[in-house]
C-alpha cells in the first residue's frame, strides 16, 4: 500500500515537473506567436487531472495551440471537457462520431455528432448532426452566424413589441382612476401574440439572413460579431426596452390628445372607450408591424405576406367581431363599419402617430448606417448596392484579410520547417566562421589583440 | 460530379430548405434615405395644412356654468341648493357668438372630473334587459340599483343608466326660439340593435336617491336618444356627450340666450358643467392639435432631409468603402 502511493507520488512529481518545464519553454520562446502543441497519453491524464495539478495541467494546456489527447477513456474525454469549460468559462464545441464519444458531447456546451461509420449513438446524444466532418465550417460559420443574429433580433424585438402593447394599458389607467377598466376589447388582447404580431416574428426568426451564405464562408471575420456578442448587449436590451417606452407613450398619448374631446365625424359624434381603445389598438398593430419591417433586411415572399397580412387580418378581425350580433361583439358591435372606418379622423390618427413612433428608430438607423457601419452593412454595400466601389481585388484583398494569419495547419508547418532549415543553416555558417576566427592560424596571422573577441 | 447516385443520403434540394429564396435586400443608401424624408415630408405637410384649415374654420364655444349658476345665498353650499326640489334651477346665460355658426350647428355638455371610465360603473348595466323585453329579470350586474321596493325589477338597471343626465337648454336669439333637434343624435346600431323598440323604461328613479333624469315610460328604448347617447360610456373624465343639432344658421356677433335647468349634481363631486356649441369639418370638431402635429413632422423631416443633403455632400461615406470594415480599423492579431 505504501509503496503503491509511494510510486504514485513520484509519478505525480514527474508529471508536475514536466508540466512546469514544458511552461518554460513556452515562456522562453521569442517568438510570441509560435503555436505549441501538447501531447498526453491516457495514463498521464488519469494523474494530470487530479485536483491538485489539474490547474497546473490546465494553465499549460489553454496556452497551446492545440492539445492532443491520445489512448483517452470515454470518462476521460468527459472530464477533460468539463474542466476545460469551467477553468477557462469559455463556450465549449465537441465533435464526435463514435459511441465513447457521448459522454465529451453531452459535457460540451454544443454538441455535434457525426454520423456514419461508427453507428448513431454519438448523432442521438447531440445538438446538431452532420454527415461529414467537413461540414462543420459551415455550420458555425453560415448557420452559426445567421442563427445569432436572428435569435438576438427576434428576442430584442419580442420584448418591444410586448412592452408596447402593454404599456398602453397601464397608461389608460391613470385616466380612469385605476379602477381597472380596461382599454381594450378581450378578443383584441387575445389576438395580439396570436395572430396578429406572431408571424413576422416567426418569419424573421427562420428566414433573415444579413448576408448570403458564400459571403459568410468568404469573410470568416463576420463569425466573431457573434463571438463578442454585440448584438445581444446590455445597451442593445436598453435601448430597445427605451424605444419600446417611448413608442408606447407616443402612441397613448397622441391618441387620447387628438380624438377628445372634440367630435371626430362630420356628423359631430365623440369618441367613446371602444373608438379610442380600437383606434390605439390599430396604431399598435400597424406601428409594432413597420417596426419589423424595419429591421429585416431579407424580404422573401414569406415575410411580406406575413407582415402586411397580419395588418390586413387585423380588419377582417374587426369587421367578423362586429358582425356578429351584440351578445357577443358588446362594444364592438359594428365598430369599424359604422363608426371609425368612416371617419377621415381614425385613419389620419393612425397614419400620424405610426410615422411618429417609428421616426426615432428610423433616425438611428440612418445614422448608424451612414457614419458607423457595421462589418455586415459594408459588405452588404459592396455586394448588393449600386456599386459605387466594387472591383474583384479589392474583394479578394478583404477576403484575405478578413482571416487570421494561419499558425496552425499545413501552411504553419511548412513555413516552421521552412524556418527552421534557415535556422539551422545559419547556425552552421556561424559555427564554421567562428572556428574560423578562432583557430590558431587566423590568430597567429593577425596580431591585433582587438581581432581576439571572444 | 453530382451523378444520380441510389446511394446518396443528400436530401431533395428546394429553395426553402436550403434558404435560397429569392429575397429583396435593401440596402439604406443616401439615395434611399433623403427620398424617404422628402417623401414624408412631402406627404405630412398638405395634410397638416388641410386638417389645420378645417379646424380652423370650425367655430366652437364653450361655456361654464355650473359655478354661475349657483344662486349667491347658496354659494357656499351648492348641494343645499341642488338637492332640494323646491327652488328653480332655471338660469339664463348670455353668449356672445364670435364668427357665424353653419347649420348644422352640435350642441354638446360637457362634463369634466366625471369618470365614465370607472370600472364598477362601467360594469353597472345590463345589455341583455336593454335589448330583450323577457330579460327584464337580468340585473345580476346592477346591483345595487336593481330592484325597487317592491322588489320590482328596475328598467333599465343599474348606475349607467341611473345617473342619467338631466339638465336642458332651451336656446333663443334675437327673441326668437331656436329649435334643437333630439332625434338621431344616437348610433344607429344602438337604435337598431342594442335598445329593444319594445322595451320600456319601468320603475325607473322611483324610489331611494334620484340619480339623474326620469324617463317616458311610454317611450320605447330605443326611441330614447339621451339614454342611449350617455350609456355609451366616455374614455376618459373630461368627455362631451350630443344634446341636439341646430338645423339653422346664428349670425355672427349674435348674443345667444340660454335657459338651463340646472338639474344635474356635480357639485357633490367636484365635476364641472360645461355647453359646447361647435360645427363640424370632414375631420370633427375643433382639433388643431392634429394640424399642427402633421406640419411639424412634415417640417422635421424635410429638415433632416436637408441635413444629410449637407452631411453627404460634405462627409461623404463611398458605399461599400472597405476602410470601414472592422478588420481594417482593428486588424486581427
Amino acid at each position: 500500500m505504501i509503496q503503491h502511493f509511494v510510486a504514485f507520488q513520484a509519478m505525480k512529481d514527474d508529471i508536475l515537473n514536466q508540466i512546469e518545464a514544458s511552461r518554460q519553454v513556452i515562456i522562453n520562446e521569442k517568438n510570441k506567436d509560435d503555436p505549441f502543441a501538447l501531447v498526453v497519453d491516457g495514463k498521464a491524464l488519469e494523474i494530470a487531472l487530479r485536483n491538485d495539478i489539474k490547474d497546473n495541467f490546465l494553465q499549460l494546456a489553454v496556452t497551446c495551440a492545440s492539445v492532443i489527447c491520445c489512448r483517452v477513456s470515454p470518462k476521460q474525454k468527459a472530464l477533460i471537457t468539463r474542466l476545460v469549460k469551467k477553468y477557462t468559462g469559455k463556450m465549449t464545441l465537441a465533435i464526435g462520431d463514435g459511441a465513447n464519444d457521448v459522454g465529451m458531447i453531452q459535457e460540451a456546451d454544443i454538441g455535434i455528432g457525426i454520423s456514419g461509420m461508427e453507428g448513431m449513438q454519438a448523432v442521438m446524444a447531440s445538438d446538431f448532426s452532420i454527415p461529414q466532418f467537413r461540414f462543420l465550417e459551415r455550420l458555425l460559420i453560415v448557420h452559426g452566424h445567421w442563427c445569432y443574429k436572428r435569435i438576438s433580433k427576434m428576442i430584442l424585438y419580442f420584448v418591444y413589441k410586448n412592452i408596447v402593447f402593454g404599456l398602453t394599458l397601464f397608461y389608460y389607467e391613470m385616466y380612469s382612476r385605476f379602477s381597472g377598466d380596461v382599454l381594450y376589447d378581450g378578443w383584441y388582447m387575445v389576438m395580439f401574440n396570436l395572430f396578429l404580431t406572431s408571424l413576422p416574428v416567426i418569419s424573421l426568426g427562420v428566414l433573415e439572413q444579413d448576408v448570403s451564405s458564400d459571403i459568410c464562408l468568404q469573410f470568416p471575420a463576420l463569425y466573431q460579431q457573434g463571438q463578442k456578442g454585440i448584438f445581444f448587449s446590455w445597451k442593445r436590451i436598453i435601448g430597445w426596452m427605451g424605444n419600446g417606452i417611448l413608442t408606447s407613450l407616443v402612441i397613448s398619448i397622441l391618441n387620447v390628445y387628438v380624438l377628445s374631446p372634440s367630435a371626430f365625424r362630420k356628423g359631430g359624434q365623440v369618441v367613446d372607450i371602444a373608438h379610442l381603445g380600437l383606434t390605439t389598438y390599430t396604431t399598435i398593430v400597424w406601428t409594432v408591424n413597420c417596426q419589423i419591417a424595419l429591421i429585416i433586411t431579407h424580404f422573401t415572399w414569406i415575410q411580406h405576406i406575413f407582415i402586411w397580412g397580419s395588418i390586413f387580418s387585423w380588419y377582417i378581425f374587426l369587421l367578423f367581431y362586429g358582425a356578429l350580433p351584440p351578445e357577443y361583439s358588446k362594444r364592438e358591435y359594428k365598430l369599424l363599419i359604422e363608426a371609425v372606418g368612416p371617419a377621415p379622423m381614425y385613419w389620419i390618427v393612425v397614419l400620424l402617430v405610426v410615422v411618429i413612433s417609428l421616426l426615432p428608430y428610423f433616425i438611428y438607423m440612418v445614422i448608424q448606417r451612414s457614419f458607423y457601419p457595421m462589418d455586415d452593412h459594408v459588405i452588404q454595400e459592396m455586394k448588393y448596392g449600386r456599386k459605387v466601389v466594387v472591383d474583384d481585388e479589392m474583394w479578394l484583398r478583404e477576403e484575405k484579410s478578413s482571416r487570421k494569419p494561419t499558425q496552425i495547419g499545413f501552411s504553419a508547418r511548412v513555413d516552421a520547417k521552412i524556418l527552421y532549415l534557415k535556422d539551422q543553416l545559419h547556425r552552421k555558417k556561424m559555427f564554421i566562421i567562428k572556428s574560423i576566427a578562432n583557430s590558431p592560424i587566423r590568430r597567429s596571422i593577425s596580431t591585433n589583440p582587438l581581432e581576439n573577441r571572444d | 460530379m453530382d451523378q444520380k447516385n441510389k446511394n446518396s443520403k443528400k436530401p431533395v434540394y428546394s429553395k426553402f430548405s436550403q434558404q435560397e429564396l429569392p429575397a429583396w435586400k435593401p440596402i439604406l443608401t443616401p439615395g434611399w434615405v433623403i427620398a424617404s424624408y422628402i417623401t414624408i415630408g412631402a406627404l405630412f405637410i398638405p395634410i397638416g395644412l388641410l386638417a389645420w384649415t378645417a379646424s380652423d374654420s370650425v367655430v366652437e364655444i364653450v361655456d361654464r356654468y355650473d359655478e354661475a349658476c349657483v344662486p349667491d345665498d347658496f354659494s357656499k353650499n351648492p348641494q343645499s341648493y341642488i338637492q332640494n326640489p323646491n327652488i328653480k334651477k332655471t338660469c339664463t346665460r348670455s353668449i356672445k357668438v364670435p364668427k357665424k355658426l353653419v347649420a348644422p350647428i352640435f350642441v354638446y355638455y360637457q362634463l369634466e372630473n366625471f369618470y365614465q371610465n370607472h370600472r364598477r360603473f362601467v360594469k353597472s348595466r345590463s345589455d341583455k334587459q336593454l335589448r330583450d323585453v323577457k330579460a327584464e329579470n337580468d340585473t345580476k350586474f346592477c346591483l345595487p340599483i336593481a330592484y325597487d321596493y317592491d322588489n320590482k325589477p328596475i328598467v333599465p338597471c343599474g348606475l349607467i343608466a341611473w345617473s342619467l343626465f338631466n339638465d336642458t337648454y332651451k336656446i333663443s336669439t334675437r327673441g326668437k326660439d331656436i329649435s334643437i333637434e333630439k332625434k338621431g343624435i344616437a348610433w344607429k346600431s344602438d337604435a337598431k340593435a342594442k335598445f329593444g323598440s319594445n322595451v320600456y323604461p319601468k320603475n325607473f328613479q322611483k324610489d331611494g336617491l334620484i340619480g339623474g333624469a326620469t324617463l317616458d315610460e311610454s317611450i320605447p328604448l330605443s326611441e330614447q336618444e339621451d339614454l342611449m347617447v350617455w350609456m355609451r360610456t366616455a374614455a376618459l373624465p373630461t368627455f362631451r356627450k350630443l344634446y341636439g343639432k341646430i338645423n339653422t344658421d346664428i349670425e355672427a356677433h349674435d348674443t345667444i340666450k340660454v335657459e338651463i335647468q340646472n338639474n344635474y349634481n356635480t357639485y357633490k363631486f367636484g365635476g364641472r358643467k360645461k355647453l359646447v356649441l361647435s360645427t363640424t369639418t370632414w375631420i370633427g370638431g375643433k382639433n388643431d392639435f392634429v394640424g399642427m402635429a402633421y406640419i411639424s413632422v412634415g417640417g422635421i423631416c424635410l429638415f433632416m432631409a436637408i441635413n444629410f443633403i449637407l452631411l453627404y455632400v460634405f462627409r461623404p461615406r463611398r458605399l461599400g468603402d472597405p476602410s470601414y470594415l472592422s478588420w481594417n480599423r482593428h486588424p486581427i492579431t
